[in-house]
């Protein structure tokens, strides 16, 4: 899906500018200090509001972003947002420079391998940032070094902001306890799902380890869940993609 | 995280005494932690060794949520984000989409924005300054702030209809004019204010326990924070002169210029006076606002469904934490294709794990309350 290539863009707007026009172009006009560095032409384009926007090559995204840092002043790495275009994703940074009180936008199209280079070594902020990135849509960021999950738990299965995400039930509650009689229901013999369906979870939650086996450590240890990398949550996680399709086909049909 | 993995250590201190690696988890229901964050720290006696931030408790998936909604109705979810600035957070969004539908609001409408947020940002510090008091352990100022905050968002409900899930910003001007009178209330709310910011000051500042327990602690160098991605007071307080107001000034505010704030010493008793200091500037703000309020219209003519042109765009306003910015994408239907937020205090909230290390477990509330953190924001 190729959202840039639809009807052209209006004109930016006079005053309600993130930059003025000026600057954006003086931006622009060292941008070819990127070419020089990579070798790689560095299709640019300005989006409302006076921004020039990048697309780099994945390959090529260290040596870009250390580029843009170290000779044009890029210091201060504002948010790291990923996209998913259906049939890819995308990873887009936005870079100020504190400054010269510039503002750019960096696209890259992620690979196949569903893998790009991690930003930390050039901006520490990246940190939590990508690890956000993956967590919301499963994009691996190669050297990162503690790429887990942030906002959701740990054991959430899927990446909810991929158009192909269809939530999952977490837990099947039991029967409510009315029918039941009242011994049964204080020891907790119908809550803990005798007679019924029971969820085993694959390992004990976090909370659960701590108290069962104090003083192991749980939290952020990826070794411990006996996970390899990437995780498994991202390698099992079920494809969505044909039956979405589907619906559209069918919907289109109707 | 390697040190959370190891085992228990036992090493000889300096007396011959044996010590033990202690693991302490803060919060998540923890009174000082502004929300539910917790923190897994590493203890070697009282010295923090270590510090794993934990969030998400709060997630409530608004980015999920945006795109499910229209444009329209995505500025209400925009107020849940950070909940102490709600002005501000709309303000962002109704931006972003009129920078990419291409629209200019009205004058008036971009005045109207500027003394809300510029009152917002007031109230927000207040609660800032308040709870980190109490946190510190000094019950008053709380009560002197929250005394203050109480006019703004009496105010806010006459002009909005609710005092914190305002809903009042629109895509290409304001829901509602001011009403009869207000502007005169806003008036004698400032001049009470002039009053209670001399309080605050004459309290506080020169407190020689507060000075005590935050000058020196927590001190983030100025290249550490641009690193490290800080806007905001904390950016400010390290010396760095950025401030988006003033360096990238949308609105009104290319009409009003701002004074920044701006400190060198990089610690808590920095950010707090950066703070202090940011509202008397929002009161002069406001009044200037208030003076030049032009007539007009308060809004556009945009329609009910909006339908920006397909195109990608960033907008960025300064909460009163830092950098707020969207990044929306438009696939030219109703609703946007993504719309990210980027939160000044999930950013800010990265840096604390570095400035707990080395100090001692009773400076951890300290370092925490300076980084003004709102969960809300954070988790999303």
């Amino acid at each position: 899906m190729d959202l840039t290539s639809g009807a052209p863009l209006p004109p930016a707007p006079l005053n309600a500018a993130s930059q003025p026009v000026a600057t954006a172009n003086a931006l622009v006009a060292q941008l070819g200090t990127i070419h020089d560095a990579t070798g790689q032409p560095v299709p640019t384009r300005m989006l409302p509001g006076n921004i020039p926007a990048i697309t780099v090559d994945a390959a090529q995204l260290l040596a870009t972003a250390r580029q843009l840092r170290d000779a044009l002043g890029f210091d201060l790495l504002s948010s790291v947002s990923g996209v998913d275009l259906i049939d890819h994703r995308q990873v887009v940074y936005h870079l100020r420079s504190t400054t010269r009180a510039w503002l750019l936008q960096m696209t890259v199209n992620v690979p196949e391998s569903n893998e790009i280079d991690s930003l930390i070594s050039v901006w520490p902020t990246a940190n939590w940032l990508e690890r956000e990135t993956y967590d919301l849509f499963g994009i691996v960021f190669v050297g990162h070094p503690d790429l887990r999950r942030i906002l959701l738990d740990d054991e959430f299965v899927g990446h909810p902001l991929l158009k192909s995400f269809r939530p999952t039930p977490l837990t099947i509650h039991d029967p409510a306890t009315t029918g039941t009689d009242g011994e049964r229901a204080i020891s907790g013999e119908t809550q803990r799902g005798i007679g019924h369906q029971r969820v085993v979870p694959s390992h004990l939650s976090q909370g659960e380890q701590e108290r069962l086996h104090p003083g192991t450590p749980t939290f952020g240890s990826t070794q411990f869940h006996g996970r390899s990398f990437p995780p498994q949550t991202w390698r099992h996680q079920p494809d969505y993609s044909g039956a979405d399709e589907h619906d559209i086909k069918q919907e289109e049909k109707k | 995280m390697a040190t959370v993995n190891e085992a228990p250590r036992y090493e000889e201190g300096a007396e011959g005494f044996r010590t033990e690696e202690m693991i302490l988890n803060m919060g998540p229901q923890h009174p000082s932690t502004h929300g539910v964050l917790r923190l897994v720290m590493t203890l070697e006696g009282e010295t923090v060794t270590h510090c794993t931030p934990v969030i998400g408790y709060l997630h409530r998936g608004i980015e999920k949520i945006l795109e499910n909604r229209t444009y329209m109705a995505g500025i209400r979810y925009m107020d849940n984000a950070d909940y102490l600035s709600p002005m501000l957070n709309e303000t962002a969004y109704a931006g972003a989409v009129e920078q990419l539908m291409g629209i200019e609001p009205p004058r008036r409408a971009q005045y109207i924005r500027l003394i809300t947020n510029e009152m917002q940002r007031i109230a927000s510090h207040l609660v800032a300054i308040g709870t980190y008091l109490l946190d510190l352990g000094a019950f008053t100022p709380i009560l002197y702030c929250f005394r203050d905050r109480e006019g703004l968002l009496e105010l806010f409900e006459e002009v909005a209809g609710s005092r914190f899930n305002v809903n009042y910003m629109r895509v290409g001007g304001v829901l509602h004019d001011l009403p009869t009178g207000w502007l005169q209330r806003l008036e004698s709310w400032l001049d009470k204010f002039d009053n209670s910011w001399k309080e605050l000051d004459v309290l506080i500042t020169g407190n020689e326990i507060f000075m005590k327990r935050t000058q020196g602690v927590g001190y983030i160098d100025p290249d550490q924070a641009v690193a490290f991605g800080m806007t905001g007071p904390i950016l400010r307080a390290s010396g760095v002169n950025w401030d988006l107001r003033v360096n990238r000034p949308y609105g009104a505010y290319r009409e009003i210029p701002v004074n920044p704030v701006v400190r060198e010493d990089g610690d808590a008793f920095g950010r707090y006076m950066c703070r202090l200091y940011e509202m008397k500037e929002s009161a002069r703000l406001i009044r200037e606002a208030m003076a030049a309020l032009p007539g007009g219209p308060i809004c556009t003519r945009t329609p009910i469904a909006l339908r920006p042109p397909r195109g990608e765009t960033y907008f960025a306003v300064e909460s009163s934490k830092g950098e707020l910015g969207i990044y929306l994408i438009s696939d030219g239907t109703e609703y946007p294709y993504r719309a990210k937020i980027r939160g000044p205090s999930f950013v800010n909230l990265q840096i604390v794990p570095e400035l707990m290390r080395g100090h001692k477990m009773g400076d951890v509330v300290a370092i925490l309350g300076s980084i003004d953190l709102v969960l809300g924001e954070v988790d999303r």
